[in-house]
């Protein structure tokens, strides 16, 4: 706001900031600079002068309303609380079915699954040492591994979030075991929560298996077959989490975030899809770092962004698309392994911050994240941490409560500002997928990670534990590590093995010849295929080193 | 800043076996071990023992620096095996990543050196592997100077 | 602070066993023989001396190029077609280190991940340790030892700085320089010295549209060149394996014409070695000089009295 607007509507102002100035300065002594994790500078005060509610309707406006900056729904959480979905993912496919059903009691609608490590490397688990299998994830490699995770759980009416990278084999398992049980597909709805092979090949090595096109073909197949015949579920899940893991500022992860949904959609474009049929499934996928108010403009900067661009710029018509719809998770690697009781605390304030940021659904981890996958305890107080923060602390009641805070309101400016630049940026070097192939973001994130890493190291960012108020480390309880069951996993590797022996064959290698001949083919949908090839067996390891074969490995660029 | 003085540089390996693919701390002692004057040879995660084994002797590495996350570390003793029936068991070996403390002491029984956590000290990793590659590089002098006579 | 894993080693071999075992090719003598020829030393001499006596059976082809022009993808694809000939292959990857610390990042051996668990393919990174050319100070030693380990084929691959790699023309039979197409200026900045010394010009990435322009621009700039040498232009696309077998057929072709060369170029080397170290020991002694004759001529240099060039050939005449 200028200086005579300043006048003209608060008289006295000016005088009253200055003798508040002059008192500041006197008695903070030394004044440093304090900067976010973004980098913008952070004052000690913000008032009108900062920001005043100048175009309103057209940068805030309300719930529900273009450009959504307030909020995508006009109920938000006070009319339907956000979506509890906690990660669970554990040995085999009994031990997984144990959890979900706790969950599914405690009044749980959606449910969230991730696949063992080995199943991210694309292998099944008769193809690794058996030491490796299922600690951090469960192991399902078959339609009927599916139906033994799934038993009694109702598919029809619960939402479920895949943790599966292409080519999305668990969805095709899942998909088979709803038509075995009868179950029509246009009632599964979810997500394909690791669709985003870009922000895989930059960020997350773990979950990239197939090459860039290869990836690339498959998705955009993906999308189609979903449209047609699973339309409640979103193929598409943009991902700014690893990014923001693997150390990429708020800014950087939220503006290569929306670089890489323009991206699929421009993709989506090309191939002569409808834009609107397609934004309306895109949904995000974010890190929600402790970092407190950054986050919450990050997200209404966020919002407000791709509002704009979906329609200006994409040419969505319809209100659907221009929604941006997110899932946040509190971010693990602001953990500690020292002192891990204290990222109780620390979960519930970024979780805090998600939810003032009207996220639509939230995972909380659990306090012992950092060193192993939750047990039982630590998953009900990851869950609790959310209620006591509903029910308690009463903050569902009031849309965007943050909204109009001098603060927030510049930062969200501000962070929006610098976002559009690094888009733009992007654009110039030919957009998101070129510019990951070139390397070009995995140099940027790698320079603010060195940044980070050498502020906590010098102390400049206190961790408490591990920089400062070390001295109240205590070794921990000695609680021995949680592992699953070796002689259980042992057997279920076994019975896979009978599986394979048994299943019938020549399905199977007709399901494969079909699958590779569609990889070979533009004019055949790869996705469709796969589906098939899971209903008569044919396991995840096989469908994989198939498309691998035909569409190229997924070989990480490594940037050091 | 701590700096290794060997002459020629020590030689390390950085690398992950195993399942996991985080590979963001490997990457960051990879580039502080190289500013201390170490030649490291960085590769990415999913090695297999034999391709390690081949790597180290090749490389006539001094120190191998394995990555661990999840359940990782549990087939280290299988690559200690290995080294070993290869002639390579000189080798200095340090773990860095999550080990539960309930599992560290059979690592070290397998003949690794040391197990960094996260939020480790750069320098006293630093220090670690220099003063390791310099034990190692006395046994290997110590052949050459026999060849000498 | 714990003690390195016990050694399993046999008892600290003679010169003679290093050369039997290396000649025999195992490849855990050669990998010694290699660091000890980057350490130098009586040691080194020595047995760099025995290498010599054998040397010369394999080849030898550099390949050097530009970063990002994707050379040690395409070595890792060539390796696969030697290796489908069933030819053993060593190959020294050069790195830059670090000017001010000294360290390196030696990353080009995973990208030959094929051959990550074949023993007939030896792999060994080398850090440049602050030399200038392309190259490293001990790796005319390092190629030296590799011919002899009963290798058919050894693969030097350059720093890739792209403009002053000369050196790479001494040490191998065949030199490759690779091209990529959207290096920006780089074609144009490849001074003509830097193609002068090609045998072969790959052009990688061929599939990405501007391929057919990097190739025209190689061509015009081959027609400027004063050597009526026919140089071969080669599209490959190493990521998928096209035009390799036809690099490949190229080089043999190559070395066939040229058996008789190897033997010249050896002893071009090393009179070049020999010029290089026996300057360095000239400049070593007249930097440590003293006496009244030295200080006299330091003097009148000084003063303009009398000209560099020729104090110079005064103080040879003092320290003969």
């Amino acid at each position: 706001m200028s200086e005579e607007a300043v006048q003209l509507s608060l008289p006295g102002f000016e005088q009253a900031h200055g003798g508040w100035r002059a008192e500041y300065s006197r008695q903070i002594g030394t004044d440093r600079v304090v900067k976010n994790r973004s980098g913008i500078e952070i004052k000690p005060l913000y008032t009108p002068r900062d920001w005043n509610g100048d175009a309103f309707l057209e940068n805030l406006g309300f719930p529900g309303q273009y450009p959504y900056t307030r909020g995508i729904y006009p109920t938000m959480h006070r009319g339907r609380t956000w979506t509890q979905r906690q990660l669970i993912g554990l040995g085999t496919p009994e031990d997984y079915n144990k959890r979900v059903r706790v969950i599914l009691d405690a009044g749980a609608t959606a449910i969230s699954l991730l696949p063992c490590n080995s199943g991210f490397r694309g292998v099944d688990c008769d193809a690794v040492d058996p030491l490796l299998l299922g600690t951090c994830g469960t192991v399902i490699n078959t339609t009927d591994h599916m139906d033994r995770a799934l038993d009694t759980v109702p598919l029809g009416k619960i939402s479920t979030a895949m943790n599966d990278p292409s080519p999305f084999t668990l969805l095709a398992f899942l998909l088979a075991v709803a038509k075995r049980r009868g179950i029509p597909w246009t009632s599964i709805t979810g997500t394909s929560n690791q669709s985003d092979y870009i922000s895989h090949f930059i960020a997350n090595h773990m979950f990239y298996r197939l090459s860039l096109s290869g990836a690339r073909r498959v998705l955009l197949d993906h999308i189609e077959f979903c449209r047609k015949h699973v339309p409640g579920w979103n193929p598409v899940s943009v991902v700014g989490q690893h990014m923001q893991q693997a150390g990429a500022t708020p800014v950087e992860t939220m503006a290569f975030t929306i670089s890489t949904a323009l991206q699929y959609a421009q993709d989506c474009i090309d191939r002569g899809m409808d834009i609107d049929h397609v934004l309306r499934r895109f949904t995000f996928f974010f890190d929600i770092s402790i970092s407190f108010f950054e986050e919450v403009a990050k997200f209404r900067a966020g919002r407000r962004i791709w509002a704009r661009l979906a329609r200006e710029r994409l040419g969505a018509k319809d209100p659907g698309s221009w929604r941006f719809k997110f899932h946040g998770q509190t971010s693990g690697v602001d953990l500690t392994v020292q002192q891990p009781l204290n990222n109780i605390a620390r979960v519930a304030v970024q979780a805090m911050a998600g939810i003032m940021s009207g996220l639509q659904s939230l995972h909380t981890d659990a306090y012992d994240e950092a060193i192993t996958t939750p047990t039982e305890e630590t998953a009900r107080i990851a869950v609790a941490t959310q209620n006591i923060l509903r029910e308690e602390a009463h903050l569902c009641d009031v849309i965007d409560p943050l909204g109009g805070s001098y603060y927030v309101e510049t930062l969200t400016d501000q962070m929006e500002q610098e976002m559009l630049a690094l888009i733009g940026k992007i654009d110039d070097a030919g957009g998101m997928y070129k510019a990951a192939e070139a390397g070009l973001i995995q140099a940027m994130i790698g320079q603010s990670a060195l940044a980070f890493q050498e502020k906590v190291e010098s102390g400049e960012e206190k961790v408490i534990g591990v920089n400062c108020y070390q001295a109240d480390n205590v070794a921990p309880a000695g609680r021995p590590t949680e592992r699953p069951d070796f002689e259980r996993m042992q057997r279920h590797v076994a019975s896979f093995v009978a599986y394979k022996a048994e299943r019938s064959q020549a399905d199977v290698r007709r399901a494969l010849d079909v699958l590779k001949r569609a990889a070979g083919s533009e004019r055949e949908n790869i996705y469709e295929r796969i589906v098939e090839a899971a209903e008569v067996g044919v396991t995840h390891g096989e469908i994989v080193n198939l498309l691998r074969e035909e569409l190229g490995f997924g070989h990480p660029l490594v940037v050091v | 800043m701590t700096v290794s003085k060997l002459d020629p540089p020590a030689r390390v390996l950085v690398t992950k076996i195993g399942l996991d693919g985080h590979d963001r701390g490997s990457r960051i002692v990879a580039a502080f071990l190289r500013d201390a004057g170490m030649e490291v040879i960085y590769t990415p995660p999913w090695q297999s023992i034999p391709a390690v084994v081949k790597l180290a002797m090749e490389e006539d590495v001094d120190v191998i620096g394995i990555s661990s996350l999840a359940t990782d570390h549990l087939i280290v003793p299988k690559l200690v095996d290995a080294l070993r029936s290869a002639g390579l068991g000189h080798i200095g070996l340090i773990v860095g990543g999550i080990v539960p403390d309930d599992e560290r002491p059979a690592l070290l029984h397998a003949g690794v050196s040391a197990i960094f956590g996260p939020g480790s000290p750069r320098d006293e990793i630093i220090a670690h592997v220099a003063a390791l590659a310099a034990k190692v590089r006395e046994i290997k002098n110590a052949e050459f100077r026999e060849i000498a006579q | 602070m714990a003690i390195p894993l016990s050694s399993s080693e046999p008892a600290p071999a003679s010169s003679d066993d290093i050369l039997d075992r290396l000649a025999a090719g195992d490849p855990a003598t050669l990998a010694k023989c290699i660091s000890l020829m980057e350490t130098g030393g009586p040691a080194a001499d020595l047995v760099h001396r025995r290498v010599c006596a054998r040397t010369g059976h394999a080849a030898v082809v550099g390949f050097t190029g530009a970063p990002g022009a994707g050379k040690s993808t395409l070595i890792d694809a060539y390796i696969a077609v030697l290796r489908a000939g069933g030819r053993k292959v060593a190959v020294a990857a050069v790195d830059p280190s670090s000017p001010i610390f000294g360290g390196a990042i030696l990353g080009d051996r995973v990208r030959m991940r094929r051959h990550a668990e074949d023993p007939d393919v030896f792999i060994r990174s080398v850090a440049s340790r602050g030399h200038l050319g392309g190259l490293s100070e001990s790796i005319h030693r390092i190629v030296d030892v590799m011919e002899v380990a009963g290798r058919d084929v050894v693969i030097v691959e350059t720093l890739g700085t792209g403009q002053s790699e000369v050196e790479v023309t001494e040490i191998a039979d065949i030199c490759v320089v690779v091209n990529a197409p959207n290096m920006g200026d780089d074609v144009q900045a490849m001074k003509a010295g830097v193609l002068e010394i090609a045998d072969i010009l790959v052009v990688n990435k061929a599939d990405l549209p501007l391929a057919q322009r990097t190739t025209k621009q190689l061509q015009d700039m081959l027609k400027l060149r004063h050597d009526r040498r026919e140089i071969s232009i080669i599209e490959t696309v190493a990521t998928k394996d096209t035009g390799i077998e036809d690099l490949s057929a190229a080089i043999d072709g190559l070395l066939a014409s040229r058996a008789t060369d190897k033997a010249k170029n050896r002893e071009q080397r090393m009179r070049r070695l020999i010029a290089q170290a026996a300057g360095r020991m000239i400049a070593d002694r007249m930097r440590e000089l003293s006496g009244p004759e030295m200080e006299a001529l330091v003097k009148k240099a000084a003063a303009g009295d009398i000209g560099i060039a020729d104090a110079a050939t005064r103080a040879l005449e003092i320290i003969r």
